[in-house]
């Protein structure tokens, strides 16, 4: 018995993740092996890399909070990638086996994937350990590197977590683009859209914890996280006006601009989730008093955009037919 | 060099799923795994309608892009060009089934064991148990071997792969119409170059794909 799924066709008919019969038809096949989980997975992972990046990139991990010793920001990273990839885990089908996703590293985004996670989570872990406290002691403040990165055993390590926190924003986007199997998925522009999309949502949740530990935030925060959200509207607007008529991208436009998907595309991801936080990041730069507030409501709209965007990007992913015949190409 | 490979002529097909069936007969594939299926659409206004077939399967590609996707290794192209999976390194990352173009990979989802048990032997010559899977991985993902286990068995015992029915997959000793051919796309002489040199170079399916299938198709519509 297969289990139901949310997925459905480019319909927008409900389909189970295993049907088979459309292995029968030569009708264009919505993918259903990925949905939810795969978009959650997605999203934390994107977060997760971004929020250690951006918080080293603004120098602000220090400033905001820690707990047990160790910075917030830096908590927060290494929480979401470690639930997104206890997700994707439990997503296998054989979820015991999980270690030998780290096998295929000459070719598969995936293992890539898997293993700048364990670096990230190894180095970034080892980078702040100095600054651990249990009770009252620092049981490993003498290992010789600072947890800021500002000697050079800690600078290196911070390069290192920093490059591999890159590559964790990064391969989700990797992963849908590099086959040419599904033609909506198969371009540069889905990993940049990710990538922007998590850079995005990261610096707004930077910007959140400063809101909540009273820290003043600056105008040029609120440019950064209004470019980062208007270059976003850029790589996506871009993607729905190219190869618009290749057989399977044809039906996934269809699906977001036209079909079940459209209020949810352009009104939440498009609007709300992308043009919106853009404006708003850039009144807020014009704007003093309106910071925090302005943050705390790009925080929300930047979150759940970027989250169905993944989502609907996985959704629309739609195969042409195998075949063509010669009379309707 | 032998490349194995399959020829497919369209035009001969008569739409019977016999190589549908035998191929899950032989391969002993879940109830919700096709490994095999011919795709079926009518074209055409009446009286001038048309039912048109196309028997699929894997493509063995010399670019398969299920081979680059798949993170655990399971998924590898041997020397004679054949593409298999090992059910037992699958982790079910699925990442294959979204990379290949033809919807050629099936995910078992809890269901590992066979449709048919002890059938195999029943629509068509079978080779001995041994070099067949008779039991699935639930959570992993399976496909056309080209039966490369009866491929194996032929070359074992000297049987002539392409010509022998014991060394030839069962989907085309199976077909009626002798719609589907098998041999080495490598050998001039085999019968899958003679059958190309006769019929035309051949076409594939999702050229867009860029995969280098060596499944050909001639006769399409």
């Amino acid at each position: 018995m297969t289990s139901p799924s949310l997925a459905s066709d480019h319909t927008g008919a409900p389909l189970p993740r295993n049907v088979f019969m459309d292995q029968f038809s030569l009708e264009p096949r919505t993918q259903r092996v990925w949905d939810l989980n795969h978009a959650v997975w997605f999203t934390l992972m994107g977060l997760g890399g971004g929020v250690f990046l951006v918080g080293r990139f603004l120098n602000l991990t220090e400033d905001l909070g820690h707990w047990i010793g160790i910075p917030t920001i830096d908590m927060i990273s290494f929480a979401a990638i470690a639930v997104g990839g206890m997700i994707l885990v439990a997503d296998l089908g054989r979820p015991l086996q999980f270690w030998r996703a780290f096998a295929n590293v000459r070719t598969s985004w995936i293992s890539w994937g898997a293993w700048s996670d364990l670096i990230f989570l190894t180095v970034a872990g080892l980078l702040v350990l100095p600054a651990l406290r249990f009770g009252g002691s620092r049981p490993f403040s003498g290992l010789g590197w600072d947890p800021d990165g500002s000697n050079g055993a800690g600078l290196t390590l911070e390069i290192i977590a920093g490059i591999a926190a890159m590559v964790v924003m990064t391969y989700a986007g990797a992963v849908l683009a590099r086959p040419r199997s599904i033609p909506y998925w198969s371009s540069l522009a889905i990993p940049v859209q990710f990538l922007l999309s998590s850079a995005a949502m990261s610096v707004a949740v930077v910007l959140v914890i400063e809101v909540i530990a009273d820290e003043p935030i600056s105008g040029g925060q609120m440019v950064l996280l209004a470019v980062l959200a208007a270059g976003l509207l850029v790589a996506l607007v871009g993607h729905l006006l190219t190869r618009t008529d290749t057989p399977g991208k044809k039906e996934s436009l269809d699906g977001l601009l036209r079909g079940r998907y459209r209020h949810v595309f352009v009104g939440l991801v498009l609007g709300a989730g992308t043009a919106l936080p853009a404006l708003l990041g850039f009144v807020g730069a014009a704007v003093g008093d309106l910071r925090d507030a302005l943050s705390v409501i790009c925080f929300g709209l930047l979150i759940s955009g970027g989250f169905l965007l993944r989502l609907i990007t996985l959704r629309v992913g739609i195969f042409p037919p195998v075949y063509i015949p010669s009379n309707q190409r | 060099m032998t490349r194995w490979g399959m020829v497919i002529d369209a035009e001969r097909c008569v739409g019977c799923q016999a190589c549908t069936v035998a191929c899950k007969t032989e391969n002993q594939s879940p109830h919700d795994a096709w490994y095999a299926p011919v795709i079926e659409w009518e074209a055409g206004v009446y009286p001038d309608a048309t039912l048109n077939y196309l028997p699929t399967l894997c493509n063995h590609c010399e670019d398969a892009p299920c081979v680059t996707a798949c993170p655990s290794g399971a998924i590898k192209r041997r020397d004679d060009g054949i593409v298999i999976a090992d059910e037992d390194v699958c982790i079910g990352s699925r990442a294959c089934m979204a990379a290949c173009p033809y919807g050629a990979i099936n995910f078992l989802e809890n269901s590992g064991t066979a449709s048919m048990p002890g059938s195999s032997v029943a629509s068509q010559p079978s080779v001995p148990e041994r070099y067949a899977r008779q039991q699935h991985v639930p959570g992993a993902i399976s496909k056309c071997t080209y039966c490369a286990h009866r491929i194996d068995y032929g070359i074992e015992n000297g049987l002539e792969v392409g010509v022998h029915p014991l060394a030839t997959p069962a989907c085309v000793v199976t077909c009626p119409a002798e719609c589907r051919i098998f041999g080495d796309l490598d050998n001039p002489d085999s019968n899958v170059s003679r059958y190309l040199e006769a019929k035309g170079p051949g076409e594939v399916l999702r050229p867009d794909a860029k995969t280098s299938p060596n499944t050909k198709y001639v006769g399409l519509p």
